[in-house]
């Protein structure tokens, strides 16, 4: 890893306190997008501490049903890790040296564990409507996509999606489709695809249940190249807690069902109110859990700081010299979300 | 003056009968000098002033000719005016082509052809059309005819009557330039700045003028609360009034979230009362042409009130 420095995560609400002298209690940290109304964990059987998982055939059971991998060998299509990253880590190590085009704007690890693993990482611009088929004109091997893409909130096509596949099979490719903010538009989802050589899906339960605290992440991808995955991970990729945890989040349908419908109403809610406030400075996107404010970038520092002093933390992103995102995570009603109102009403204009 | 009510009266009725000029449409020369000019001067440092300069060479030489030409015809006599300038404003407008394009959505959609009608709406609205329902597609019609009606019609007619034909040339031109260079994109953040606040400022008087226009010849009162309330949200300070008071007068909601290049953009809601249907298109069509005709209107009037005077 020699010359690289590893990615910084999060909103860095450290930054805020020491920054604006306001102490960590008193913050509406919005600078992560994960739901805002998390599956309530059960009560935990002692058992799970206490015994080693004794196979995690139901986890993944529950998995293959909730993520809708066809049916023929689907549990052998399936690996289990601690949270996507793991995989995202793994996956690089798996090729020999080959190039990878990665979107500019997007989850930071991927680029940085290819340069890692020594391969060349090329960036496209996920914002701009046909970066990737420019990128593939280039001699890719593997074609990292983040759909729905977060920040930018770009979506794109299943069929779009099958089409790049199919020109990155004629040179044994894959794609890596990083689904980490797809569970809240199913329809979208190429899990229904997998078993296609060459195409690796990543899933996690960390944003849409709101369960990043418990590491739970997983590929999908056809059975031979999941046997190795399996292998490169270990035994035990689950621990016994998160194992349990993650079966019943899997299973339970009305959840599901439920938290789908109220993001998309957290959502709209909170993206009416940022193009209320700032809708004619720039544009406004949203996914189900964040909602995006494309700024010229110095009056997006403004909007932060000005929110800052509120108390109301967001995450800026640079996207060029000019412009930078501002990111909303979506918030629930009740006080914070009258508190973002509030403070957005008083963003000046 | 009055010279130049007959020239526009001729212009509207050749556009009526030729629709948009096809084999010979001068916008795709100038097009093409202004994609020559932006792949010259686009680069290096200073690129905002570089815009403007790039703005100034593609207008000046435009402006000489047209006010040359316009000199030179009303000393040879006022009909030879009222001729020509009633083909070059003929060629500014695009009221019959506007139809056209949204009446074969509007077709697409009263046969209930779903694909047909994205392909139509793709022609005339930039965000990603394959995935619409026939409510979106009757939205995104709706607000292009509202939108254009007053781009490529009613501000061209402005600038014809305040300033003849080097105005409605001038119009024509700078809109051209906003289309082709007015993004917030890293290409044209700085170069293409010039060009959209110019025609920003071409636009502001008779954007307004439209929504007034709009707004009389509609449901007057919902026009102009819409207007007072929402435009001001929308992220174009032109725009915003014009859509906001058309769906207002029309009494259907427009805005709300539209798709560009894969992401899903939320805008403000404009208008109020009920979601649009294909019918929308129509009326909306129907609208543009009063307000068209109001305008006309006003301006004999004023045209008659100066010879009285």
């Amino acid at each position: 890893m020699d010359g690289l420095t590893p990615p910084e995560h999060g909103g860095d609400l450290a930054q805020a306190i020491a920054r604006y002298r306001i102490p960590a209690a008193g913050w509406l940290d919005l600078s992560a997008a994960i739901n805002p109304e998390p599956y309530a964990v059960p009560p935990l059987p002692a058992a799970v501490f206490q015994h080693l998982p004794s196979n995690d055939d139901a986890v993944t059971a529950a998995a293959v049903d909730y993520y809708g991998v066809p049916a023929s060998d689907a549990a052998r299509s399936i690996v289990a890790a601690a949270g996507s990253q793991a995989l995202i880590q793994w996956l690089p190590l798996l090729r020999r040296h080959c190039r990878v085009a990665i979107p500019a704007i997007g989850y930071r690890e991927h680029a940085f564990r290819w340069r890692c693993a020594g391969h060349e990482v090329i960036e496209y611009d996920a914002g701009v409507a046909h970066a990737v088929d420019e990128v593939l004109r280039q001699n890719i091997d593997v074609l990292v996509v983040i759909n729905p893409n977060n920040p930018l909130t770009t979506v794109y096509e299943p069929a779009r999606l099958l089409g790049w596949l199919q020109t990155l099979q004629r040179r044994g490719g894959w794609l890596v489709v990083d689904e980490a903010f797809m569970d809240a538009t199913p329809a979208h989802s190429l899990a229904d695809k997998v078993g296609a050589p060459g195409l690796i899906v990543l899933r996690s339960l960390g944003k849409f249940f709101g369960l990043a605290g418990v590491r739970c992440g997983f590929a999908l991808c056809e059975s031979s190249l999941a046997a190795t995955l399996r292998a490169a991970v270990g035994p035990w990729p689950l621990s016994g807690p998160t194992a349990f945890v993650a079966e019943q989040a899997l299973r339970d349908r009305a959840w599901q069902q439920r938290a789908r419908q109220r993001l998309a109403m957290h959502s709209r809610a909170c993206a009416e109110a940022v193009v209320a406030a700032l809708g004619g400075k720039g544009a406004v996107s949203r996914a189900d859990l964040f909602v995006s404010a494309a700024l010229p970038a110095e009056e997006a520092r403004a909007v932060q700081e000005a929110l800052a002093r509120c108390g109301i933390w967001v995450r800026l992103i640079e996207l060029d010299l000019q412009r930078a995102l501002l990111r909303f995570g979506v918030l629930a009603p009740g006080d914070a979300w009258l508190r973002l109102q509030a403070a957005l009403e008083r963003v000046p204009a | 003056m009055s010279y130049a009510v007959l020239a526009t009266v001729g212009a509207l009725l050749f556009d009526r009968w030729w629709g948009e000029p096809h084999r010979w449409h001068p916008l795709i020369g100038f097009g093409r000098a202004a994609d020559w000019l932006e792949s010259r001067l686009n680069r290096g440092n200073q690129r905002r002033w570089r815009g403007v300069l790039a703005l100034a060479l593609m207008l000046l030489p435009l402006l000489l000719i047209s006010a040359g030409l316009q000199m030179l015809l009303l000393a040879i006599s006022p009909w030879w005016f009222t001729l020509v300038a009633a083909l070059v404003v003929y060629v500014c407008i695009g009221r019959r082509s506007l139809g056209e394009h949204a009446r074969a959505v509007a077709l697409a959609l009263r046969a209930v052809d779903l694909p047909a009608a994205r392909n139509a709406v793709g022609r005339i609205v930039s965000r990603d059309t394959q995935a619409l329902d026939a409510r979106a597609i009757s939205a995104a019609t709706a607000e292009s005819v509202l939108e254009n009606g007053s781009d490529a019609v009613i501000a061209s007619l402005f600038w014809f009557a305040v300033a003849g034909i080097p105005g409605v040339v001038m119009h024509r031109a700078a809109n051209t330039l906003d289309a082709m260079w007015g993004y917030r994109n890293t290409r044209f953040f700085y170069f293409g700045w010039a060009a959209a606040r110019f025609d920003d400022v071409l636009n502001y008087l008779p954007a307004r003028l439209t929504a007034c226009a709009y707004a009389v010849c509609g449901h007057c009162a919902d026009a102009l609360r819409c207007w007072a309330r929402q435009a001001r949200h929308w992220s174009s300070p032109n725009a915003g009034p014009v859509m906001a008071a058309g769906a207002g007068a029309l009494r259907i909601r427009l805005g709300g979230d539209a798709s560009y290049g894969g992401a899903r953009e939320t805008r403000p809601v404009l208008g109020c009362d009920r979601e649009p249907r294909p019918q929308d298109v129509e009326r909306a069509l129907r609208l543009l042409d009063r307000a068209i005709v109001l305008c006309l209107l006003l301006w004999a009037c004023v045209v008659v009130m100066w010879r009285l005077l």
